[in-house]
Formats: structure tokens, C-alpha cells, sequence
């Protein structure tokens, strides 16, 4: 019986060793990145390309776990809540919520180098508008116009808020309608007066001022763009394509029926977080 | 403080919260002025012995009360009334209305169902005509006891709108949005909005209550 209990004490000992010999440290769980939501590519769709991306890219972004959110106030305050931990988002808005809020700060040694362009979109039967918009960014990038708005607009932005837009009016001319959503400044954002502001509203005024036409801005939330163009509510809306080699297709995200512009802004994203 | 300031008073700040509290003002009440007026003449079809009234009413409660509010604001502004010109306003309020109608339509005939038919009859016998008997014997207990749930859907109401930028409407709540994402400071703006929603919910509140002093 003595045997018998000192050799099934040996063979607990030598398990319970053999066991602690073979433990693996956990691995660190992957780091909660608050990102906006894509309107048409679904998250699961996203979450593919991102595998993708790290496997053809050797990029290590299965340290991730993304996180979608709607806007960026609500991102933000997950930021905030502790939720998550790193927000994903254009260097010049990451400039901006840092003038604003000291607690945030952008992490400088990021590995992930994605580039997105902002375009504006159209419905695609509406050919007149896309080649007048095409030729239109092809003339302020040319002239020199679209570097001068990008500084007074998206650079120069630091703790003030960007100039006032005055988009100019023309008796008779037609009206071009576009949905600003003022949730994404300095590209787009809406001054304490309750006035459409940021680089976006800037370019409307410069395109209304070169089309000769009316620009009638409306105001919508940033998931009911789509919605707004395609059921003729509004003719333009502003859109970001993702362009990463081959792997993202820039129409992945552009909406069924619509038509994308030349990209007149190039982004590139960075990571927020709140300051230890 | 500094902060409260630049985020709600600075710059005309105030102002433009305040013409957002005033588009929530405007299609709360005008919604509940025209969904109580649907809403009662659902309840009478509800009520009716006829029945394809009734079933239609019947169906009309299921469809509209099962039915996110947002989902049939989006599709009357993108959908049904996209080609009309009605203003984004009208086409919300239209939207409420026959919103808080299906509710209405089903807290009247709650109400309803608590006056004992007894005492219209008895009114009935006393001489009252139908009219008298119902304006002076069944109405003044519906309305105390619909009152509460009608103070409920009120508020709902209130909170229900601040869906409203989804079809182009500055209201409070995308007033607040755009305030919080210029400046910032997310967390701050957000409880001063609910604080100005729960003004708005606490003086509806006091009219009910001085209308029960009243009575």
C-alpha cells in the first residue's frame, strides 16, 4: 500500500513538474483600435482584407482587434471609458483632437502606414457632374488652388478653428446639392454659429465659385450619405476610398450605383491614445 | 469652467443649441398634436364593431409600434416622399405622428376599456345624450387615467426625435454631435445635452403636475 501510495505520489510530482515545464506565457491579447466605420464594405469584410493585409504585407495587424464605431465623438468615448484602447485616424484629425485635448496624444511609432484619398461621389448616371468635379480637382491641383486651401484649411489648423467658408451666390445659376456631416474636423465640421466649416465646405465654395453654380449644403449624419445621394436628396457626397496595393480595392467601399471622383486628399492614418 | 464656456457659450454657441432645442420642440409638439388627433381616430376604428375598421386598426398598431422609428423616418425621407417637396420637418413630423398615433390609439383604448359602461348607461337612463354622457361621465376618467402613460409617451417622443439628423435636421442632439466633435470634448458636450433633454422632460413633468393641482 506504501509502494503503491509513494508511486502515485511520484507520478503527480513529475506531472505536476512536466506541467509547469510545459507552460506557454499567455499570449498578449490584442489591443482594442477604435476605428469608423466602412459604409458598404461590412466589418467582416474589413476584418478579411485586414488578414489579408497582414499576411501578404507581413504585417503584424492581428495584434488589432478592431473595434467599428459610427463617428468619431462616440469612438472617442470609448477612447475616453477605457473600452479601447487606440483610436485609428487621419493625421490631421488626430492633429486636431490633440490641439484640443491635451489628454490625447498620437502614437509616434506606429508600424501601419495605410494612405487613405478622399473623393467625392456621385451617382453614376450623373456623368455631366463627375467630369465637371474631375476637371474641377484637376484645376485647383494644377493651379496650385488645392495645395493653398489644404494649408489655410487642414495644416494651419492648430488651436483656432479653421477660417469662416463665404460660398457665394449666383441668381439663376442651377444648385448643386451635398451632404457635409460635420463630424470629421478639420476636413468637415461645423462652426459655434451653427455654420458648415473645414476644408470641405471650403472646396464646395471654390467648386461653386468655378462651376457657376449654387452649392446648397445639408447637413446629415456620416451612415445616411449613401441614403442621401442615392435617393437623389442630395447630388454630391464626400467619400474616403482605401487604396492599399492591390489587396483593398478602391471601390471596395463605394456605394452600389454611385460614382467616384478623382481623390483631391490624401490621408494618412495614424493611432490616438489617451497619455499614460 | 473655462471649458463648459468655450464648449456652450462661446462664439454664439448658445444659440445655435438653442435653435436645435427648438426643432426638437417644434416636431415633438406638432407630432403629438397630430398624433393624438390620428391616434384617437385609431382608437375609435379599433374600437368599432366594424370589422375590416378594426382589423385595418389592428394592423396599423402592429406595423407602426413593431417598426424602428428610424427605419420608417428613413424610409418616408429616402424612400416614399424622396421625390416630393416636402421639407425634411413636415416629413419627420409626419413620420412622429403616426408614430405616437399607434401608441396613442392603444393607451385611449386602455383607458377606454377601464370606464364600467354601467355608468354611461345609467347617464343614458338620467337623460344625458350620448354626447353629454361621454363628455361628462367617460372622458373626464379616460383623460385621468390615460394622463400618465400620455405624459410617458411625450417624453419618448422627445427622445425618439433625436434621430432626426439622420435626414438632414439640425436638432439638439446633431447639434450637440456637431458641437462635441469641434470641440473635442466628447464626454462634456454629451452630458450637457442630456441635461438640456432632461430640462425639457422635467418641465413637461411640471405641466402635468400643475395640470393635476388644477383639476
Amino acid at each position: 500500500m506504501k509502494k503503491i501510495f509513494t508511486i502515485f505520489s511520484a507520478f503527480i510530482l513529475f506531472s505536476l513538474i512536466l506541467t509547469a515545464c510545459g507552460e506557454n506565457k499567455p499570449a498578449p491579447s490584442p489591443v482594442k483600435l477604435g476605428m469608423i466605420k466602412h459604409l458598404n464594405a461590412s466589418e467582416e469584410e474589413f476584418n478579411n482584407f485586414t488578414k489579408e493585409i497582414s499576411s501578404t504585407l507581413s504585417l503584424n495587424l492581428t495584434s488589432y482587434n478592431p473595434v467599428f464605431y459610427d463617428n468619431l465623438n462616440s469612438m472617442l468615448m470609448a477612447l475616453d471609458s477605457g473600452e479601447i484602447k487606440v483610436i485609428s485616424t487621419y493625421d490631421c484629425v488626430a492633429r486636431y483632437i490633440t490641439a484640443r485635448n491635451s489628454k490625447y496624444e498620437i502614437i509616434k511609432d506606429d508600424t501601419l502606414e495605410f494612405i487613405d484619398a478622399f473623393c467625392f461621389a456621385m451617382r453614376e448616371d450623373n456623368t455631366a457632374l463627375k467630369n465637371d468635379v474631375d476637371k474641377f480637382i484637376d484645376d485647383i491641383r494644377n493651379d496650385g488652388t488645392l495645395s493653398q486651401l489644404t494649408k489655410e484649411y487642414v495644416t494651419n489648423v492648430k488651436n483656432s478653428d479653421p477660417p469662416a467658408v463665404e460660398i457665394q451666390h449666383f441668381d439663376g445659376a442651377d444648385t448643386i446639392k451635398i451632404a457635409v456631416t460635420g463630424d470629421l474636423p478639420p476636413l468637415d465640421l461645423v462652426l459655434a454659429n451653427g455654420q458648415p466649416d473645414g476644408f470641405n465646405t471650403a472646396l464646395l465654395a471654390e467648386l461653386g465659385k468655378r462651376l457657376h453654380k449654387n452649392i446648397e449644403i445639408i447637413n446629415v449624419d456620416s451612415a445616411a450619405r449613401a441614403s442621401a445621394l442615392m435617393s437623389n436628396r442630395v447630388d454630391l457626397i464626400f467619400w474616403a476610398i482605401v487604396p492599399v496595393s492591390e489587396i483593398i480595392p478602391a471601390d471596395a467601399d463605394k456605394p452600389d450605383g454611385a460614382e467616384l471622383s478623382t481623390p483631391y486628399y490624401r490621408g494618412k492614418i495614424v493611432h490616438v491614445k489617451l497619455k499614460d | 469652467m473655462e471649458t463648459v464656456y468655450a464648449i456652450f457659450i462661446k462664439d454664439g454657441a448658445w444659440l445655435t443649441i438653442l435653435k436645435g432645442l427648438w426643432a426638437t420642440v417644434q416636431i415633438s409638439a406638432l407630432s403629438l398634436l397630430f398624433g393624438t388627433i390620428l391616434g384617437a381616430l385609431i382608437c375609435i376604428l379599433r374600437v368599432s364593431n366594424f370589422n375590416p375598421a378594426k382589423v385595418f386598426a389592428q394592423i396599423y398598431i402592429a406595423v407602426i409600434r413593431g417598426s424602428p422609428v428610424l427605419m420608417l423616418l428613413m424610409l418616408f425621407f429616402y424612400g416614399i416622399f424622396a421625390r416630393t417637396d416636402l421639407t425634411p420637418i413636415t416629413i419627420a413630423v409626419i413620420t412622429f405622428s403616426m408614430h405616437t398615433a399607434a401608441y396613442v390609439a392603444e393607451l385611449l383604448r386602455s383607458a377606454l376599456m377601464t370606464v364600467d359602461k354601467g355608468q354611461v348607461e345609467a347617464a343614458r337612463t338620467l337623460g344625458f345624450s350620448k354626447v353629454q354622457a361621454f363628455q361628462l361621465v367617460a372622458l373626464p376618467q379616460i383623460i385621468r387615467v390615460a394622463k400618465p402613460v400620455y405624459q410617458s409617451t411625450l417624453i419618448n417622443l422627445i427622445q425618439w426625435t433625436s434621430v432626426v439628423g439622420y435626414v438632414s435636421i439640425t436638432d439638439l442632439t446633431r447639434v450637440i454631435n456637431n458641437t462635441a466633435a469641434r470641440t473635442m470634448q466628447p464626454m462634456i458636450t454629451i452630458i450637457g445635452g442630456m441635461i438640456i433633454y432632461l430640462a425639457l422632460s422635467y418641465v413637461i413633468h411640471e405641466i402635468f403636475a400643475w395640470t393635476e393641482k388644477k383639476n
